[in-house]
């Protein structure tokens, strides 16, 4: 039983501020690198730096990007949810379904929200399923996510009969959402809405604060009397939610509803929150560094597209930046303390 | 090593790596191509054509991105292509939804685009190069009537079909074609389908399941040549294969393609499906030559079959 | 004066930018039992390491013997004759006894081929010096914890040390088991062996050592003979000023009715306790390991089922369901182990602080941080909290200052009830007086308070009655004034019943 253990180091509040700047410094040596190596346009221009370019990138990580911000909160409650996958897969197979074999009685806004929102309601559905087994059955969350991930995959694949169901290019309901959903605007609006709601929420409310003292210690977080059962479910639900939200937008930038779509997403998203310095282990992190993971994520991608890289060497690299980014993360480097 | 140290040789090193990839790629035209994807052979087989014909003219560069059968890499590829506005962009769409829009995006942006093989949903290319997969469906229907009017006196047997990715064009186009023909000899079944996903190894575990189903199996008609091949170790497994008439398509050259399976009695007949990167890559250079040449909206490769009678001598030809 | 068996001087050390140790200095001469006292941080087991081989000094002299030495590793500690019996016990529990005894042990014949018996033999003198009443055969994790730091010292002394160090050794053993390693402590002193006592339990420093060396803030401050010092002097010095160490008022209101009234309760660790706490009141627990000190408190929280019995709150019978419920009925309840079931380690101070009662603090789910910041400055003040930035983590703070950041959280809370499991435990001499004080005051403010501790004079001091629990049962229920420690250990030891 230790009686006196040390205390961590004390370090003065500028070096703790280096520490949550970190991830942000990552950022720009990445862009940095990107500047440096983009190829350039016939006119001199510099690809990398083109506006069209840049909010090709965020773009290109929205669809990740929603789901990490649900996953920081999960991550944040030392939990992991595999399943985000999977529902992204179910919410742009009903999405799709609903857009173009239902026709209820509404004008087209009419049906497209309606559609929206049964997407979203079937997804969050699914979170809840999560939420309620591990925070009731207590069972763990990678064993329930992960089967989740395996039943929901099912569930999408028997829905489609394994098949796409692609939206045209007319003028039906279907068309005119994939039209609107897939303008850059749209999706990068999105994704900034949807952070700065989450930004807010974790820094800001009760809410926030009960998920990362839960995360830091469920046991100390009982005997205070949070209601840990109750955060817990509400995390799983608001990731099932946000891969419907994922799921809406997916349809609309690939025409069509996919059951087998999302295939390694909930890794992508796991990868991003990590990489943005919220650790596994729970209690530490923050949105603010998930939008920068997802960000260095999706500017490594964009350099080594630029460049022609291999896609496989791509793989190799990008897992490199994970391990090194988390390696250089931990606040105690040294044996000697 | 200290965390700064180890971060600033990391990022030298990944600078370094990087810098040494550039080519030089002053005054020369670019050609840029998005393809679904690298690993099955007959998308292998065009990656190798392409750079070798490509290679006899040094004013060229090109560069071929691998989509993984992924919808969104392949979109998110062909926008860092248009970003890099390259001369030509020859794209081979993994599905015709998704890929529509961007294709679109890429001629509103005046690039010229050859759409390679499976079609879009709209016409967004300056040329679509194309295989008659029903016409080689119907072909292949008539080699299983044949086959059987030799066998049995009269078209009269057991069929059965491994399908590939059903969302695809080839795969309905195959099928359809064939079963037009089919359907004029009332007494040929078609006993059992599955779907292999062009695969060898699932091919094999269907088969496998379909040689318990039925006792009875005269042709298997595999819509590419290792799902065909793959039918036929799983009936050599349960030494049954003497009985059957393997056909399937793709008919590449080299020594796993199906050409080479004919010529070793894997395969009793199989179907070239053209590579048409040669006729696109013609058309390409045409389009940046000469101004004012407008090339037809679409042109269709010639198929052939092969038998065992022929399958020597095209292997010559065909392989590179 | 005998001769010096051992003097360290000059010893300086830093890790990293904190300088542990500042010329250090320790002497202790041979058949002498050397106690070294002083604040978390002080020094002690940085200079016992060094001593002992673990770390490296960055400068300084040590002298065995007379002769001028180094130190660089536990090897050649060993073959001086210096050994180290740390406070979690390096052993193997998976291993045999004699396999603890004889592994890393210079003293043994070193061949491929283990002779069991031949290992036995080696053993068996030294277990029977340490008083170990088990074979050399058995499984070290079955022994009970008393025993097995009897191994451990028995194997220090199977190494041949003449001078061994002991880090905090009774922290973790019962009385009994304590007294038996004093006993053996005494016997290797008259053989000559030398021991070096690390311990912040004022009452065995001067029952078994010869002098004392006090430590503050990485130096030596002085070293007395325990014969012609006082506890007050050591204190003093620890802390580097006096401590006014008076007994307190009592408070108690005389009131019908008691604040809170158990009768019978009956649990799965407990068996029918009955007691009362009167407002003003602070009634300790007392009790051996496992008595079921910890299981009131969670029995009274709504943290374990209730068998059977009844706790009456304000004179109204209550069911406690869960922490939450018993927050609004006006309970608290400081948990014994501050890192496991207390604190987030990783959330700042000020965050710690506020947590039980966030929601008072809010408008809407959204927190209104002036007032928070308030709120948190204000009640951490109240209990003495020394820290300059409340947005570090709480983890940066000792182990006295993150006890007043959980006693601040629960204070906020405003409780009427509050179960203290242990308070005082790691917490250095100077905020266990501030501790005193907090609880002192708010019995003053008409609060009832449960003090569970296992420090006696700690009980005696702070309570008006004492509760005395074993083995789950309750063994009565004695005044702190009139009652002694010999009587409270006899009824925890169940020798005698009230």
């Amino acid at each position: 039983m230790p009686a006196i253990a040390p205390a961590s180091p004390v370090r003065s509040p500028v070096k703790r501020l280096a520490g949550k700047l970190q991830s942000v410094i990552g950022l720009a040596g990445i862009v940095i690198l990107a500047i440096l190596l983009s190829p350039t346009t016939p006119d001199g221009a510099n690809v990398f730096l083109q506006l069209g370019n840049l909010t090709d990138i965020l773009r290109q990580i929205s669809v990740i990007g929603i789901i990490a911000l649900a996953m920081t909160f999960v991550i944040l409650t030392a939990g992991i949810d595999l399943s985000v996958g999977s529902t992204l897969a179910l919410s742009t197979s009903v999405m799709a379904l609903c857009l173009t074999a239902w026709h209820p009685a509404v004008g087209m806004v009419g049906h497209i929200l309606l559609s929206a929102f049964a997407a979203a309601l079937v997804c969050g559905a699914i979170g809840l399923v999560n939420g309620a087994v591990i925070s009731v059955a207590g069972i763990q969350p990678f064993i329930v996510t992960l089967a989740t991930m395996i039943g929901v995959r099912g569930l999408a694949k028997w829905m489609t009969g394994n098949a796409n169901i692609d939206i045209g290019f007319g003028t039906d309901d279907a068309a005119v959402f994939a039209a609107f959903a897939r303008e850059k605007a749209t999706v990068i609006a999105t994704f900034a809405i949807l952070a700065c709601l989450f930004w807010l929420c974790l820094s800001k409310t009760v809410f926030g604060r009960y998920v990362r003292a839960i995360g830091d210690n469920e046991q100390a977080g009982l005997y205070t009397g949070l209601p840990v059962r109750r955060i817990k479910a509400y995390v799983y639900t608001l990731c099932g939610l946000l891969a419907g939200v994922s799921g809406i937008l997916y349809t609309g930038e690939n025409h069509q509803g996919n059951p087998n779509a999302g295939v390694g997403y909930e890794l992508d998203a796991i990868a991003a929150v990590v990489v943005g310095g919220t650790s596994l282990s729970g209690g530490k992190g923050s949105i603010s560094g998930t939008i920068v993971g997802t960000l260095i994520l999706g500017v490594l991608t964009n350099m080594l597209r630029l460049k022609n890289v291999d896609s496989n060497v791509e793989m190799m690299l990008k897992a490199a930046i994970i391990v090194i980014a988390v390696a250089l993360q931990r606040t105690r480097w040294r044996r000697d303390t | 090593m200290t965390r700064r140290q180890a971060l600033r040789t990391f990022a030298m090193g990944m600078a370094g790596g990087l810098y040494g990839c550039r080519a030089s790629t002053a005054g020369r035209r670019f050609i840029a191509f998005s393809q679904c994807n690298n690993s099955e052979p007959y998308r292998a087989a065009q990656n190798s054509l392409l750079r070798k014909l490509v290679i006899q003219h040094s004013d060229l560069r090109l560069v071929i991105a691998d989509a993984q059968q992924d919808n969104s890499i392949q979109i998110a590829q062909i926008e860092t292509f248009l970003r890099q506005k390259p001369d030509l962009l020859i794209v081979a769409p993994n599905e015709q939804a998704p890929l529509t829009a961007i294709m679109g995006d890429a001629m509103a942006a005046g690039i010229h685009v050859i759409c390679l093989e499976r079609d879009i949903l709209k016409p967004n290319y300056t040329s679509y190069i194309r295989c008659d997969n029903r016409g080689i469906g119907r072909m292949a229907g008539a080699a299983i009537v044949e086959h059987l009017k030799s066998k049995n006196g009269t078209p009269r047997g057991n069929v059965v079909q491994l399908h590939g990715l059903l969302g695809v064009e080839a795969e309905a186009n195959r099928n359809d074609g064939a079963m037009e023909v089919l359907r004029g000899a009332p007494d040929i079944k078609v006993v059992h389908e599955a779907v292999a996903n062009w695969i060898q190894a699932e091919a094999k575990d269907r088969m496998t399941e379909i040689l318990r189903a039925e006792s009875q199996i005269d042709v298997v008609y595999g819509h590419n040549d290792p799902m065909a091949v793959g039918a036929y170790l799983a009936a050599r497994e349960l030494g049954r294969e003497k009985d059957m008439f393997f056909i399937g398509v793709d008919g590449l050259g080299g020594s796993a393609g199906g050409i080479k399976k004919v010529i070793d009695g894997i395969l009793n007949a199989t179907f070239i499906y053209p590579l048409c990167v040669d006729r696109a890559l013609d058309v390409g250079l045409r389009v940046l030559a000469e101004p004012g040449f407008t090339p037809e909206k679409a042109y269709t490769m010639p198929s052939m079959m092969i038998t065992p009678q022929n399958a020597a001598q095209v292997y010559n030809q065909v392989t590179l | 004066m005998k001769a010096d068996l051992l003097r360290a001087e000059g010893i300086s050390k830093h890790f990293g930018g904190v300088k542990a140790l500042r010329d250090a200095s320790l002497s202790v001469a041979t058949g002498e039992v050397h106690a070294v006292v002083g604040e978390n941080g002080a020094g002690k087991s940085t200079l016992s390491k060094i001593i002992t081989g673990a770390v490296v000094a960055d400068s300084g002299n040590i002298f065995w013997d007379g002769q001028s030495v180094s130190i660089a590793s536990p090897m050649s500690a060993q073959r001086l004759g210096i050994s180290m019996i740390f406070q979690e016990l390096d052993l193997f529990p998976n291993l045999t006894v004699a396999e603890n005894m004889v592994i890393g042990n210079l003293n043994v014949e070193r061949s491929s081929w283990v002779d069991f018996e031949k290992v036995d033999d080696f053993c068996r003198p030294f277990l029977e010096s340490a008083k170990v009443r088990h074979s050399p055969r058995e499984l070290l994790g079955n022994l009970p914890i008393g025993q097995r730091q009897l191994v451990a010292v028995a194997r220090a002394l199977s190494m041949g040390s003449r001078l061994i160090f002991m880090d905090e050794p009774s922290s973790a053993l019962s009385e009994d088991g304590a007294a038996i390693l004093f006993e053996r402590i005494q016997e290797f002193k008259r053989r000559g062996v030398s021991i070096v006592y690390i311990s912040h339990k004022m009452q065995e420093i001067f029952r078994i050592s010869d002098r004392i060396t006090v430590m503050r803030d990485g130096q030596t401050v002085g070293t007395r003979t325990t014969g012609e010092t006082t506890a007050e002097e050591i204190i003093a010095m620890m802390v580097g000023r006096t401590l006014s160490g008076s007994n307190r008022n009592s408070s108690v209101k005389q009131e019908p009715r008691p604040l809170l009234r158990v009768s019978g309760l009956t649990t799965a660790r407990l068996r029918d306790v009955s007691f009362e706490v009167h407002r003003g009141e602070v009634l300790g627990v007392a009790g051996l390991l496992g008595a079921g000190k910890s299981e009131l408190g969670a029995a009274l929280f709504g943290l374990d089922r209730i068998h059977s019995g009844q706790v009456y709150i304000r004179g109204e019978q209550v069911q406690v369901r869960s922490p939450r419920h018993a927050m609004t009925l006006g309970l608290g309840l400081l948990p014994e182990d501050r890192r496991l079931e207390g604190l987030m380690m990783q959330m700042s101070v000020r965050e710690n602080s506020t947590l039980a009662v966030l929601a008072r603090f809010s408008t809407a789910g959204f927190i209104r941080t002036r007032e928070e910041q308030t709120r948190s400055s204000q009640i951490l003040e109240s209990v003495k909290l020394k820290s300059n930035s409340p947005g570090a983590p709480v983890s940066t703070l000792s182990g006295g200052n993150q006890q007043k950041v959980l006693l601040g959280k629960w204070l906020l809370t405003e409780p009427d009830i509050l179960f203290l499991d242990d308070p005082n435990r790691g917490v250095d001499v100077g905020a266990k007086w501030d501790i005193y004080a907090i609880v002192d005051s708010l019995a003053a403010e008409g609060k009832g308070i449960l003090l569970v501790s296992s420090e006696l004079p700690e009980l005696l001091r702070c309570c008006d009655r004492i509760l005395v629990l074993h083995e789950g049962r309750s063994m009565g229920i004695v005044d702190a004034l009139t009652t002694t420690q010999e009587e409270i250990m006899s009824l925890a030891t169940a020798t005698a019943v009230n």
